[in-house]
């Protein structure tokens, strides 16, 4: 087809119009976006729920992974039609989201496997569809002997090997929490744990911006051993990089992941669906598998292999293994712990 | 000017009008806010903390470093494109170009793969005997600074190429001919006359480096904080927006004082070469 300069010309003017006004093209609702998070949550649920989602719905959607934080501030820019249906979050974003009322409450009364699930993910304002799990990982090759407490790595064997991240993300936060309660202190008072911070100064070869750097620096030998979220090593694991993980004696620090249908969403009923899939056991024994091993939360999941070796047999046994934190106290003061930590570890 | 020159630039204008001005003129709104009322005491909050004036000042100094380091690495790059045959100008084009052409996420990974205890510099210490233990060159200002410096560079270069080449070659013959060394030759009259150049590719490694999100957070990491990270951390770790807006203002305003005196050394410049 030889197109002529004047059809060109009212083409272009027409995909123009429709940007300005974008009010003429939403007759057709954009597909349902799910807000995942980057690296291997990524890559697990583009694997497996959203198949499960298409199946069910005969539906399409998009994934946008981002931070938690990143999903709270796209949502409150753009409240009255948000870019995002689905939110997934830490749990101190989560409670964030849930104060400045960006959520929309989870149909419990509709849902199919809601009931199934064990009573610390049963949250009405947003189900837990699997738990984060942050323990101690290492390099084999370099560390010999594995870890068996936090305080391995205050070794001076690890001078200037170790690795951990700022308080803007929850692992960095949740690891702060946890060596100030090791060392007497609690979700309402870290002082001790920035002291202990401060004198693991001399061990530090990296304080990386995020998590997701913080798994790559294993893979560049750049640090070689330090507080890592177990999912997040598992896909460099299944690429061959040499990296462990193990629950320190002192427990494993859980997080619960929370799901979100997004206040004045265009797609509840989808989200509502994509959500409902997350939940269902089907796709939580699927994500359990490799090389994801996603904790479940469904306590009709039998828990197998590399997830009932490492941490837990069943969903029972988890509750007694890990350390759960209170964030509702966290957040009252996060603010000001990351202005202390710009000032006193920076 | 006649008036039709100022019409074919009203669509331009329109266009920063709406997604220019009018979102900084939220910006600032934002940061005045204060609980229900409007007052300054965001501003107060930030010029009267001497870490956050430290933050500023060690972003300001950090562009001073890296453009400072383009200039030094630039300027023969750019000198010897100038005097080379013209052969070899293609290829010396695309190898200034080269950065460019590449994602600054992928090159600032590479500084890392570089930079690390077992990278490329560590290894060769090692093994040529140097060290016993790997320096630590990543997250240390140095290495941000070496960093911004390579990703930035032909910024500085294309407009010393452009200034450079405008120089009359037979100037230098002359100042050889009236007993004037090289040296004297390239202070008097090459340098001078590329002051424009200088300024304007200043001026942009400058504006770049400070404002460099991706290569500060990756090689500077966690415990470095530049401007943009504290914006940043500010605005989605915090949901603090009024005070990032703020120092997001104060930032612009360090910003735009710098470029005027960018600005006043080219004026100076132009005098200078006209003279």
């Amino acid at each position: 087809m030889i197109a002529s300069r004047r059809t060109l010309m009212t083409g272009a003017l027409t995909l123009g119009a429709m940007h300005l006004l974008p009010g003429l093209s939403k007759a057709q609702a954009r597909l349902l976006v799910f807000a995942t998070f980057t690296g291997s949550w990524e890559e697990a649920h583009k694997d497996v729920l959203v198949p499960a989602f298409r199946k069910a719905t005969g539906a399409d959607m998009v994934l946008d992974p981002m931070l938690s934080v990143d999903q709270i501030a796209k949502v409150k820019a753009s409240l009255a039609n948000p870019p995002i249906d689905v939110m997934l979050h830490d749990p101190g974003p989560a409670l964030v989201a849930i104060d400045q009322g960006l959520v929309e409450p989870y149909p419990v009364a509709e849902s199919k496997h809601y009931a199934d699930l064990i009573a610390e993910a049963q949250i009405p304002t947003g189900p837990a569809p699997f738990f984060q799990v942050v323990g101690l990982t290492y390099n084999p090759d370099k560390v010999k002997t594995p870890p068996t407490s936090w305080a391995d790595l205050w070794k001076p064997e690890f001078k200037g090997r170790v690795g951990i991240t700022n308080l803007n993300s929850t692992l960095g936060t949740g690891f702060l929490v946890e060596i100030a309660r090791m060392h007497g202190g609690s979700e309402t008072n870290v002082d001790a744990g920035f002291q202990a911070l401060k004198d693991l100064k001399p061990n530090l070869a990296a304080v990386a911006a995020n998590p997701g750097q913080l798994a790559t620096l294993y893979q560049q030998g750049q640090v070689e051993i330090g507080p890592g979220n177990f999912n997040a090593i598992q896909i460099l694991k299944a690429r061959g990089v040499p990296v462990e993980f193990v629950s320190p004696k002192e427990g494993a620090i859980a997080f619960k992941t929370t799901i979100h249908i997004v206040k004045n969403s265009p797609n509840k009923e989808l989200a509502f669906k994509l959500i409902e899939a997350a939940l269902s056991p089907v796709v939580q024994e699927k994500l359990m598998g490799s090389p994801y091993l996603i904790v479940p939360t469904n306590s009709k999941v039998k828990i197998t292999g590399e997830v009932a070796k490492v941490l837990a047999s069943s969903v029972e046994d988890l509750k007694k293994k890990f350390v759960f934190q209170d964030w509702a106290a966290i957040n009252k003061q996060r603010a000001s712990w990351i202005e202390r930590f710009n000032r006193e570890i920076a | 000017m006649p008036a039709y020159e100022l019409r074919l630039a009203a669509p331009l204008a329109g266009f920063f009008a709406l997604f220019f001005l009018a979102p900084l003129a939220i910006l600032f709104y934002v940061s005045l806010q204060n609980g229900a009322g409007l007052d300054l005491s965001h501003y107060a909050r930030f010029l009267f903390d001497p870490f956050s004036l430290g933050v500023l000042g060690r972003t300001l100094l950090l562009g001073a470093e890296v453009t400072a380091l383009c200039l030094l690495l630039g300027f023969p790059l750019a000198w010897v494109y100038v005097r080379s045959p013209g052969w070899l100008r293609p290829v010396l084009m695309l190898a200034v170009l080269l950065p460019l052409l590449t994602s600054v996420v992928v090159r600032t990974f590479a500084w890392i793969v570089i930079l690390g205890r077992q990278g490329i510099v560590n290894s060769a210490l090692l093994s040529l005997g140097f060290t016993d233990t790997p320096l630590r060159l990543l997250y240390t200002e140095g290495g941000v600074a070496v960093a911004l410096a390579q990703v930035q560079i032909p910024l500085m270069v294309l407009p010393l190429i452009t200034a450079l080449s405008r120089i009359d070659t037979n100037l230098d013959d002359a100042s050889l001919a009236l007993g004037a060394g090289a040296w004297r030759g390239f202070w008097r009259i090459t340098l001078p006359l590329s002051l424009p150049g200088i300024v304007a590719g200043g001026l942009l490694t400058y504006a770049a480096a400070i404002t460099a999100f991706i290569t500060q957070s990756l090689v500077g990491g966690g415990q470095m904080l530049f401007m943009p990270m504290y914006i940043y951390q500010q605005a989605t770790a915090l949901q603090n927006w009024p005070f990032a807006a703020a120092i997001s203002i104060v930032f612009l305003a360090a910003v735009l004082a710098v470029v005027s005196v960018f600005n006043a050394l080219g004026r100076l410049s132009r005098t200078h070469a006209d003279a």
